[in-house]
């Protein structure tokens, strides 16, 4: 086998220019157009406009829930939430998610309580959990991960049981579903992004969903005072309002969602079937869902299967222009603030350590064509094979 | 649009509105369509939604030279910028922050995220703002920050803020949300203290549907603040720096806050003629001062602000009920003033005669992008007719209070 084919020792990339990791989905610029010469014509900028309360409307019966409050992004989403839930103390979340997950409790004047993951699905190991509660613990934060959901049914019968209340970072999770329930019922409440790179997109964006009145109450009131519907008190309000243009933007993407979910499945399959003649990488399956919205396509590298160690692919992966992740890198004990505050986690969290180590995130998305999974595959299946040479030149 | 020629025709009293669609006082202002989807189709082209595509940085270029600073950085609201500027500069062990109570109505709520006390300074009678005198009694050993404010017509004393804090070795932002386009002897506004603050909300100078930005010219400050707007990555997979969360701003508002941009000098020209209109016609109505914009230096004439004085019959709660019901949204300026809400966080108790006297006198009258000169002619009519009309409607309100 030889290395001279790889763009990593001067070969022509395989991709012209950068593919991103996902997901993309915009809509057309005809449907864009049209959408923002209404918002003009109607002079409605934001404040709960038309749109918002569309889009709301329209979250609530696509998800089934009582309230969906639709938010700037999800980190001020999570930060509302745990001001309009009350909590104090610290908090339980896994430390393989993505930052804003703790920053979240930093910023409402919470302690996060790190959680190690179940090595297979990657979700929060619930058997620890429950060793974690303490009298200063208020609330666990459940982290529905890669389209797969963290058992929300056991984490409430635990919580009922330890008295704590329980919420979801359902960032990943829009449109999935457990035993038919969408995510959005689960917990006191549920927390979904809107970003770009999210199934459901609105540039930037969010929603909480609750089937709890006072709750969804409280964070309307947080929120801003328009549309805050019936007046409660609240400690502290914020501003976590959505404009016009942010919903208009994911009233087309809600609208585009049952054909990007099968998109994004049929990419799924294609990257499942190759992905098995590879030795080494181990596909990530959506767990604990009776659907999903298969919005990442994540596995973990065996360095000693795979013969490669993830790092290494990574820049084999990025010289052909396909931008390949380790995500959640290194873990959000091992950075700031975290690493300094609470070092206790650094010597705690084994499986966290293991797959930050090995984890990476391929391409999947409006922008990842079937020929591209092909294209990546192969990359990676001649990546394996030719293991051996590639690391002796790239450890030159 | 016919205006009254009876108390009976008021609409507080069941008669017909004056306006059919709302008259405010946010600025709304709707810049060039086609403009905006120029702008759009750039980060379309790309792929890029967010996460400092090209108009964020296009919009981030152009702040920076308009406000002559040396750096801008974009966030998703006025309010969070705030937060994390504050985050980002305020001394550490230190408690308080001093800001003037007679301000935003959620800038204390600001202080509580960041986890500091807000201690509330008196303003100037004469400008509505604090000054160096207002808030060197409110400095102590637990000072973190001086917040200085802008008002909403003109600005604070920003040399004299400045020599304060420099004396006292505390930091300085300057909230100037409502002082886009103005100068002070000093120059532009957005190069004083350590960082200013700007709000890209609809009803502001630039309209971006939500949004907000800090210019500065300390460049290790600016690198903080764009890595805390996302998260506190300083690259991938690394986060450098504590109190990050998302406040970035989306493309889609960058295009509309450049397409705003594009319109300022035209808009600041029809804000004039309506400052104009209302200071033309005002000045008949005895009992109504209006607070004057100062020419000496740049001015945006966004806001009209009315003082209503002794010689005015009503009084201001009764005028802007009457004024509302007509669909005239005139608004209490800045009241309550802060310090007379309920804070069911930690705050210093304060006591600020002067305060509480202005936050009683000042009204907002509806200015912006759907305010014409015409319709600022019938407000002013109807504000003569109250006046000549005052002690039968206040009889009226007198009885429908008894009911």
């Amino acid at each position: 086998m030889t290395t001279t084919s790889f763009a990593l020792f001067g070969a022509k990339p395989a991709f012209d220019k950068p593919l991103p990791i996902g997901q993309l989905y915009f809509p057309s610029w005809e449907r864009y157009e049209a959408a923002f010469r209404g918002i003009f014509e109607r002079q409605y900028y934001t404040n709960q406009g038309p749109l918002t309360e569309q889009l709301e409307e329209k979250l609530q019966q696509f998800l089934g829930v009582k309230h969906a409050i639709c938010v700037s992004n999800a980190t001020i989403g999570l930060m509302m939430t745990t001001d309009a839930m009350g909590l104090t103390g610290k908090v339980i979340l896994p430390a393989f998610t993505f930052a804003a997950s703790a920053q979240s409790l930093s910023w409402a004047g919470l302690k996060p309580v790190f959680c190690d993951i179940d090595l297979n699905t990657h979700q929060i190991d619930i058997d620890r959990v429950e060793s974690l509660i303490d009298e200063e613990v208020s609330a666990i934060m459940g982290v529905n991960l890669w389209g797969g959901a963290c058992k929300p049914k056991a984490l409430q019968e635990l919580a009922d049981a330890k008295g704590v209340q329980l919420y979801f970072d359902s960032a990943h999770a829009f449109g999935c579903a457990v035993d038919g329930v969408k995510i959005a019922n689960f917990g006191h409440a549920e927390v979904f992004s809107f970003h770009a790179t999210k199934i459901l997109s609105a540039t930037e964006g969010g929603c909480v969903c609750t089937n709890d009145d006072d709750l969804a109450a409280r964070l309307r009131n947080i929120r801003s005072s328009y549309g805050a519907g019936r007046p409660v008190n609240v400690v502290r309000t914020a501003n976590g309002r959505m404009s016009e243009a942010q919903a208009a933007i994911a009233l087309m993407s809600l609208e585009d969602f049952p054909a990007n979910q099968k998109n994004n499945e049929v990419l799924y399959r294609l990257y499942e079937t190759q992905l098995k003649e590879i030795p080494g990488l181990h596909l990530v399956i959506p767990t604990g869902v009776s659907f999903s919205n298969f919005q990442y396509l994540v596995c973990s590298v065996d360095e000693r299967e795979f013969g490669l160690p993830r790092d290494v692919l990574i820049d084999l992966l990025k010289a052909e222009n396909v931008v390949a992740r380790r995500y959640f890198y290194p873990g959000l004990h091992r950075s700031i603030p975290y690493v300094q505050e609470l070092p206790q986690y650094l010597d705690s969290l084994p499986n966290t350590d293991s797959l930050c180590a090995s984890c990476i995130q391929f391409p999947i998305g409006a922008l990842v064509s079937a020929e591209s999974v092909e294209r990546i595959c192969n990359i990676l299946l001649r990546a394996h094979q030719a293991s051996t040479e590639i690391r002796a030149r790239h450890e030159k | 649009m016919a205006n009254k020629s009876s108390i009976e025709e008021l609409a507080i009293f069941g008669g017909s509105r004056l306006f059919a669609i709302p008259k405010s006082t946010s600025n709304l202002v709707r810049p060039d369509v086609e403009k905006f989807l120029q702008y759009s189709k750039a980060f379309f082209d790309q792929h890029q939604y967010t996460n400092n595509g090209p108009n964020v940085k296009l919009l981030e270029k152009r702040l920076a030279a308009f406000h002559q600073a040396e750096y801008c950085i974009t966030f998703c609201s006025g309010f969070w910028a705030i937060a994390i500027a504050i985050s980002a500069v305020a001394l550490k062990g230190k408690t308080e922050i001093v800001m003037p109570s007679f301000t935003y109505r959620r800038m204390a709520d600001i202080a509580a995220w960041v986890n500091l006390k807000p201690h509330f300074c008196e303003v100037e009678p004469a400008t509505l703002a604090m000054s160096a005198a207002t808030v060197r009694p409110c400095i102590n050993e637990n000072t973190a920050l001086i917040l200085g404010v802008h008002p909403i017509v003109n600005c604070c004393d920003v040399d004299g803020l400045v020599a304060l804090a420099k004396e006292k070795n505390i930091p300085l932002l300057f909230d100037s949300v409502e002082s886009v386009y103005e100068s002070t002897a000093g120059g532009k506004v957005g190069g004083s203290g350590k960082a200013e603050i700007f709000s890209l909300h609809a009803s502001k100078l630039l309209n971006g549907f939500e949004g907000g930005y800090i210019t500065t010219n300390d460049a290790s400050l600016a690198k903080q603040l764009a890595m805390m707007r996302g998260f506190g990555f300083g690259g991938i997979d690394n986060i450098v720096v504590p109190d990050g969360m998302n406040a970035k701003l989306n493309e889609v508002h960058a295009a509309m806050t450049l397409a705003s941009l594009d319109d300022l000098e035209d808009q600041v020209a029809r804000n004039r003629q309506r400052y104009y209109t209302y200071k033309r016609l005002l000045a008949a109505i005895p009992g109504i001062r209006l607070l004057d914009f100062d020419e000496d230096h740049q001015t945006s004439y966004k806001n009209i602000v009315v003082e209503l004085l002794d010689a005015w019959p009503l009084t201001r709660a009764g005028t802007i009920s009457i004024l509302n019901a007509e669909k005239i949204l005139a608004r209490a300026y800045y009241s309550p003033p802060l310090h007379q809400k309920p804070m069911a966080y930690a705050h210093v108790p304060a006591d600020l005669p002067l305060t509480d006297e202005l936050a009683e006198r000042f009204l907002n009258l509806p200015c912006g992008h759907l305010v014409s000169n015409e319709d600022i002619t019938n407000i002013v009519k109807f504000l003569e007719f109250i006046s000549a009309n005052a002690s039968r409607i206040s009889e009226r309100l007198r009885e429908m209070g008894e009911k």
